[in-house]
């Protein structure tokens, strides 16, 4: 524990000051058998951000804490950490604005972003991510020759360049590795900064790469094991609409690649065919168009029979009745499938 | 009495049957009158509007335009219809080239989607059109004895750009309503993260980690039972639930039940009327 009432220097002291205390995530593998917390009580004035106050505790108390940071504008997306429980730039956030989030009051709890190998207190090991980039091929890969280059410019029309506008916006912070759902629950998920940097490539024209790209995009721990929980766009630090783009992916996998022979794909399909036959989603008969029979038999059969004592098992097709105005739906959907326009403009990952 | 159009979403009429059958019985209790919409379709799952972004727009146009025929607000009890007819009418509603393209498809159903009805959750519609006060004063037996654990879901927070009413990192609307019946809800970490429905049938392992981790967290708090305003989330914390604690070599188990069904428990309805007795992991008390 360490606690000290110097006043920081940068600012001049004005009445508007408040005693704080920083409880900070300490952990150093090669020194520390367990992480722990420390805590730091300073007089912190209102204006002042996360980071400046860390780099207080740093410069004044305590040398060893470690974080990275370098721009302190919210640009280079080094020091995302989480603030209060939640994924944030220390850089762009205010120390007095978190007050309110605080559980016990006037005590800021910093940690390391989650989901990432902690190397030392709120520096984590970046590696998975670029790897994750490398397995994806989160670059463009040019069809132009190389001994072309430089002699010819590429020219990306305005109208292309709005679809991944937004996703170039991305600094990769990993705020929303860390707070992604599928990520804690699996490591190996492709993660939605990966994602996103992968639909930027896909929607580029100078792209060559794209059937590989999305060969293994659609294998396991890829596009469609996405769980919709959209803490990712939620917690972005650069407000990007990442779901959109992530659906954009699997819209491109199916329509564009026809890539649907996939658990994901397969699944996403039974509900068109479902509206259309029936107007409704008919569950019984989704595990099997998902997973196929034996799939449906091994994993499924001790819950159906515990779903069946308590009357909980969905309908089978044939006792699903279609809703009352099914035929004037269908009218309606024959009537859309006619029709050429469109009215969906494809902005996943523009703002 | 204030009444609304009812959203009929596919999972409350196969495997969650029991949250309509709660809400029925007690409907009349605050004047409510909930008129089901049996002509709506299927929202899309939160699958349609990247297969065909446009069948999405229009059948959820549709769905609302039911409701909008009526003159009526439309109402949903499950967080990811919420989620479809909200962003469905987000994309209308920002755009007159969406509406136009969508009425010249509906005008020949004889519907019309102006905009005019708004679409809320049962819990927005228990906390804001009824409000709290309105409901403690009908509780008759109120919940005292009871530690509940709120379990929110995701898409009755997230995107907040769409929902915009609680603070998506520390939600309060369920458990406001959770004291207003009598009870005290456990504070726990888990209560805006997600269930894991979506991905079940597509990476079983992953989910199952995912609700395991909701489900031992509440466990860890000593709450008697779990509460949730998503029939998804209900659907995987219940019947999955031994499934996935199995997997964590957890003994344990705790019921969840529907909102529906908690309102109805404080109103003095038994279990039965409530279909508690439906569900996997059964209440004791």
């Amino acid at each position: 524990m360490f606690s000290t009432k110097i006043m920081m220097p940068m600012v001049e002291v004005k009445e508007e000051t408040r005693d704080i205390t920083f409880k900070i995530f300490r952990y150093n593998p090669q020194i520390d058998a367990q992480p722990f917390f420390d805590d730091f009580n300073i007089p912190v004035e209102k204006g002042i951000t996360v980071l400046r106050a860390l780099n207080y505790i740093k410069e004044n108390i305590e040398p060893r804490l470690s974080y990275r940071a370098f721009c302190q504008a919210g640009i280079c997306g080094s020091c995302a950490m989480k603030i209060n429980g939640v994924t944030k730039l220390a850089c762009t956030t205010q120390v007095w604005d978190e007050l309110e989030n605080c559980a016990e009051e006037n005590v800021l709890l910093i940690e390391p972003v989650s989901n990432l190998h902690v190397l030392k207190d709120m520096v984590v090991d970046m590696d998975m991510v670029v790897d994750k980039i490398e397995k994806y091929f989160g670059w463009v890969s040019t069809k132009m020759p190389e001994n072309q280059f430089g002699k010819k410019e590429f020219n990306i029309p305005e109208e292309e360049f709005k679809l991944y506008d937004a996703a170039t916006d991305c600094i990769l912070c990993a705020s929303c590795i860390s707070e992604c759902t599928m990520t804690k629950a699996n490591k190996d998920y492709i993660t939605p900064a990966v994602l996103l940097k992968t639909y930027r490539m896909e929607s580029d024209s100078r792209d060559s790469i794209s059937d590989k790209r999305m060969d293994t995009l659609v294998e396991k721990n890829g596009v469609w094991d996405c769980t919709h929980c959209y803490r990712c766009m939620e917690y972005c630090v650069k407000h990007i609409p990442i779901m959109d783009s992530i659906h954009h992916l699997r819209e491109k996998a199916i329509e564009t690649r026809g890539k649907t022979d996939t658990a994901g794909a397969k699944h996403a399909d039974a509900f068109v065919k479902d509206i259309q036959s029936k107007g409704r989603l008919v569950e019984s008969l989704l595990p099997i168009r998902t997973n196929g029979l034996m799939w449906t038999v091994r994993n499924m059969l001790p819950m159906a029979f515990k779903l069946t004592k308590k009357g909980k098992t969905p309908p089978p097709p044939f006792l699903m009745k279609p809703i009352p105005g099914i035929k004037s739906l269908r009218d309606l959907l024959a009537d859309l499938k006619n029709r050429n326009q469109t009215t969906h403009n494809g902005k996943g990952g523009s703002k | 009495m204030k009444t609304f159009a009812y959203f009929m979403s596919c999972i409350n009429e196969s495997m969650t049957k029991e949250l309509d059958k709660a809400l029925d019985q007690w409907e009349k209790d605050f004047d409510l009158k909930f008129i089901k919409l049996h002509d709506g379709t299927c929202c899309g799952g939160s699958n349609l509007d990247y297969v065909d972004p446009k069948e999405f727009l229009v059948i959820n146009a549709r769905n609302i335009a039911l409701a909008e025929k009526e003159n009526l607000d439309l109402v949903t009890s499950c967080n990811t219809c919420l989620l479809s007819l909200r962003r469905a009418k987000q994309e209308l509603d920002s755009s007159e080239e969406n509406k136009t393209f969508v009425n010249s498809i509906l005008k020949k159903q004889n519907l019309e989607y102006t905009g005019k009805s708004e679409v809320k959750h049962l819990l927005w519609v228990l906390n804001e059109d009824l409000g709290l006060d309105a409901i403690k004063a009908k509780v008759k037996t109120p919940l005292k004895d009871y530690k509940i654990a709120p379990f929110y879901g995701c898409h009755i927070l997230r995107p907040s750009s769409l929902m915009g009413k609680d603070d998506p990192s520390n939600p309060k609307s369920l458990d406001q309503l959770v004291d207003v019946l009598g009870a005290k809800t456990v504070d726990y970490k888990s209560n805006n993260e997600c269930c894991g429905f979506h991905t079940l049938l597509v990476a079983e392992d992953a989910s199952l980690n995912i609700a395991a981790d909701a489900l031992e967290n509440a466990i860890e708090t000593d709450a008697d039972f779990i509460v949730t305003p998503c029939p998804l989330c209900h659907t995987v914390l219940d019947s999955y639930q031994q499934k996935a604690l199995k997997k964590r070599n957890v003994k344990d188990s705790i019921p969840v039940l529907h909102l529906s069904q908690l309102v109805g428990l404080a109103l003095g309805y038994t279990q039965k009327q409530l279909g508690i007795n439906r569900h996997i992991v059964s209440l004791s008390k």
